[in-house]
């Protein structure tokens, strides 16, 4: 499963909840697949989609914040589990698309194949999933709605991409229509 | 800045709906985070990047928010000012202690504290010195350039050595 893939899935069931996305590949996959004004496409602050997103769940405590972010990203702000996990936001969902690289930059590697991220999200009191193929990613998504979170999906990638294209929409538009989908 | 001003600051901005207080602890602005504590209204980020994603969150999410650091916490966070906060214009309103405002401060402040009006400056980012005068004035100053949706910074000198 690529990413592409893995986001086309999770997408089908997030419907119109609210998204943040990391930036780089994942901010494009998405824009690509299921562009919608309840995504919010961080296209700079690598690291801080997590954070962005407790910000807001911690506020919206009705609705249900999914964060997509990738590995590259949240190594950048491991500390941000520690905060979820901290104050626990039952509507916190945060995937990791994980592919053990720095994709957006030219496939360097991350240091994900060597360190579980998901035993770091399970130490900082998120429920953690973990799945490789498809079937089981969805069967996860299908769960996870009877379940408190903070919930952590760990989803292992194959590397290798489809063209997404590039985030057209002005960053002040993403934030005004973002803001007014949600409040 | 005195305890007494620290404190009446936190409870002005309390006041005038500032709803959240985001940040990494500093003792330049010790009192003013003592007294947000005391009315619960505090969150402690683990660094101040960080902060500034989970204010900017509660932003998004309609409630207003300040964010507290140290001046080097602050030059920590150049990059995530400039392509988050100003890339998208989210309001924000820092509060920045400002080690290394007096020449005999402790050396690893000197360099980032002599730099600090520059860093602003090159920043575009607006900005005021809080003091025991002029603190009322420029912190509904800060509040109205929120409201047009414009990031500031207000600043607190380290006026004392220890």
């Amino acid at each position: 499963m690529i990413r592409r893939d893995a986001i086309e899935i999770v997408c089908q069931y997030v419907k119109k909840d609210i998204i943040i996305s990391a930036n780089g590949f994942i901010s494009r996959d998405l824009f690509s697949s299921f562009e919608k004004n309840t995504n919010f496409y961080m296209i700079g602050s690598m690291g801080l989609a997590s954070s962005i997103g407790l910000g807001i769940a911690l506020k919206k405590p009705k609705k249900r914040i999914f964060v997509f972010d990738g590995d590259g990203n949240i190594l950048m702000n491991l500390g941000s589990l520690v905060t979820i996990g901290s104050l626990r936001p039952k509507n916190l969902v945060h995937l990791i698309f994980d592919n053990n690289i720095h994709e957006s930059t030219g496939g360097q590697p991350t240091h994900s194949k060597e360190i579980n991220i998901s035993k770091i999200a399970k130490a900082s009191n998120y429920t953690v999933f973990s799945v490789k193929t498809k079937k089981t990613l969805e069967k996860t998504l299908r769960e996870i709605p009877n379940i408190h979170g903070p919930i952590f999906i760990h989803i292992h990638l194959s590397q290798g991409a489809k063209k997404s294209s590039r985030v057209v929409i002005s960053p002040v538009s993403i934030k005004n229509r973002f803001m007014n989908a949600i409040n | 800045m005195n305890e007494k001003i620290q404190r009446k600051v936190f409870q002005y901005f309390n006041k005038n709906k500032i709803e959240n207080f985001v940040g990494v602890p500093d003792s330049t602005l010790k009192y003013f985070i003592d007294e947000g504590l005391k009315s619960k209204k505090i969150l402690i980020a683990n660094r101040e990047e960080e902060a500034i994603g989970i204010g900017t969150g509660m932003i998004l999410a309609n409630s207003s928010t300040l964010m507290f650091m140290q001046n080097a916490g602050f030059a920590n966070s150049i990059s995530t000012i400039t392509s988050l906060v100003q890339l998208y214009k989210i309001p924000i309103i820092f509060l920045i202690g400002w080690r290394g405002f007096l020449k005999d401060d402790a050396p690893e402040h000197e360099k980032i504290g002599k730099i600090q009006p520059d860093l602003l400056k090159n920043l575009n980012l607006e900005n005021k010195i809080l003091d025991e005068k002029t603190w009322e004035k420029n912190c509904k100053w800060a509040l109205s350039k929120i409201k047009k949706n414009i990031p500031v910074a207000l600043i607190i000198r380290r006026e004392f050595l220890d």
